[in-house]
């Protein structure tokens, strides 16, 4: 029986002249397997694209029964093709691949979703919709933009519809007088009696947010795909809870896993120089996605959909809880 | 005029006296709902969540986008009965 420093020596002189035979896609050492079970015997393994009757290939593309006294195995593997990557064009697109509004760098294709029980891609607003900087109708590409992706090549789906994101500073507190006044009396009660409950006004003004979120009609709906990239399906709607586990499939960082380290977060989310919007009622996990994840469907450990991933910072990540987010748009699975 | 507007305001105080006395204790999402405004007004300050201290307890956890001693310094140890812990986030961009 072959050794396997024999095979490799005998790989070295001849994988050139196997691969160069046609219909041979790879060349290795493995044990032979005959009759469907792998036996003990080191051989020479070609992989085939389509095993072909022996008769209808030309001799010199016939591989041998045995090269310098190793024997060969001939094994169908199909073509070989490398892995289509996440900043690539996918048809069909999966959940976790590039995807963007035709005026921005590039996010991630969440998952699917039903509007008026109508397929619908969601992602972010700042991803679909360019931070309120676009029309519904507006052409969303797969590869997003800094991937490669173009017009009208890359096209998969319209802007349907967007939440706005209220930009601006929290609300400034209450410049009325009649208001003022009666919150001191009111406090100055409080003191005399002895309360230790203090009364405070403040001006109302729409400015905090629940989601930063989109969805986009995809123009064809066998160029998009209900899986998401290494997880799978998703199983239902969760609701996210202090210490429950995480995962998500973004674009930039692919499969990762975490936590939910706080709940009801208010948080500052700058959108570039000089632009900040506050959200509320948010989900912050530790440090799992960068720039181009966003959009991401964040599942809990049983693949139940619980929130979208917006933001972040170095050590956290910020998630929108996918209960405002199927609200606000009136979307369901 | 005057007389009733000073009569409302006795009622509510004195309301707001009675419902001190048999009180509920507030929950952590209500004592972080009453105070996050003033608490994201401090310099620094980039979040406001309920999260856990270092005994697994809820604890209303203030993120800072970088280490400020003076912010840190002069934030409560403890609001109505929950710690108040400090978390170095950093700042929150959008993805």
């Amino acid at each position: 029986m072959a050794h396997m420093n024999e095979v490799r020596s005998s790989l070295l002189g001849h994988s050139h002249k196997l691969l160069g035979r046609a219909n041979v896609v790879a060349a290795g050492a493995g044990y032979k397997v005959t009759g469907g079970k792998r036996t003990q015997e080191l051989s020479l393994v070609c992989s085939v694209a389509r095993k072909l009757p022996l008769a209808s290939l030309a001799a010199e593309d016939r591989v041998p029964k045995e090269i310098e006294g190793v024997p060969t195995d001939v094994i169908e593997t199909g073509v070989i093709r490398a892995l289509a990557t996440r900043t690539e064009r996918r048809r069909p697109a999966p959940g976790g691949v590039s995807i963007g509004h035709r005026d921005i760098t590039a996010g991630t294709l969440g998952c699917l979703v039903k509007k008026n029980g109508q397929v619908m891609i969601l992602s972010n607003n700042h991803v679909l919709a360019n931070s309120n900087d676009a029309q519904t109708g507006d052409p969303i590409l797969q590869p997003g933009p800094i991937d490669g992706g173009k017009l009208p090549a890359d096209l998969i789906a319209e802007l349907l519809q967007f939440v706005p994101i209220n930009f601006g500073d929290p609300p400034p507190p209450s410049d009325c007088k009649f208001a003022s006044g009666m919150i001191a009396l009111l406090n100055a009660g409080c003191r005399v009696i002895g309360s230790r409950t203090r009364y405070s006004i403040h001006r109302l003004q729409a400015t905090d947010n629940l989601v930063d979120a989109a969805i986009a009609r995809p123009l064809n709906a066998a160029d998009v795909s209900d899986d998401i990239l290494e997880i799978g399906r998703i199983a239902g709607q969760g609701r996210g809870e202090l210490g429950m586990p995480l995962q998500k499939s973004g674009r930039t960082t692919g499969f990762t896993q975490g936590e939910i380290t706080q709940v009801a977060v208010t948080v500052d989310v700058s959108y570039g120089p000089g632009r900040t919007a506050r959200f509320t009622d948010q989900l912050m996990a530790g440090a799992m996605s960068q720039g181009g994840d966003s959009g991401s469907a964040v599942l809990d450990g049983d693949r139940r959909l619980v929130g979208l991933l917006f933001a972040g910072s170095d050590n956290s990540t910020i998630i929108n809880r996918i209960e405002h987010v199927f609200s606000a748009l009136g979307l369901s699975l | 005029m005057k007389r009733w507007f000073a009569a409302i305001v006795l009622c509510l105080a004195a309301g707001s006296l009675l419902a001190n006395g048999d009180q509920m204790p507030l929950t952590i999402e209500q004592v972080k709902a009453a105070h996050e405004r003033e608490l994201m007004a401090r310099p620094g300050v980039v979040s406001v969540g309920i999260g856990r201290d270092d005994q697994g307890r809820p604890a209303i956890v203030v993120g800072l986008d970088k280490a400020n001693a003076q912010t840190q310094a002069a934030l409560p140890q403890v609001l109505e009965g929950y710690a108040v812990r400090t978390e170095i986030v950093g700042t929150v961009r959008a993805r």
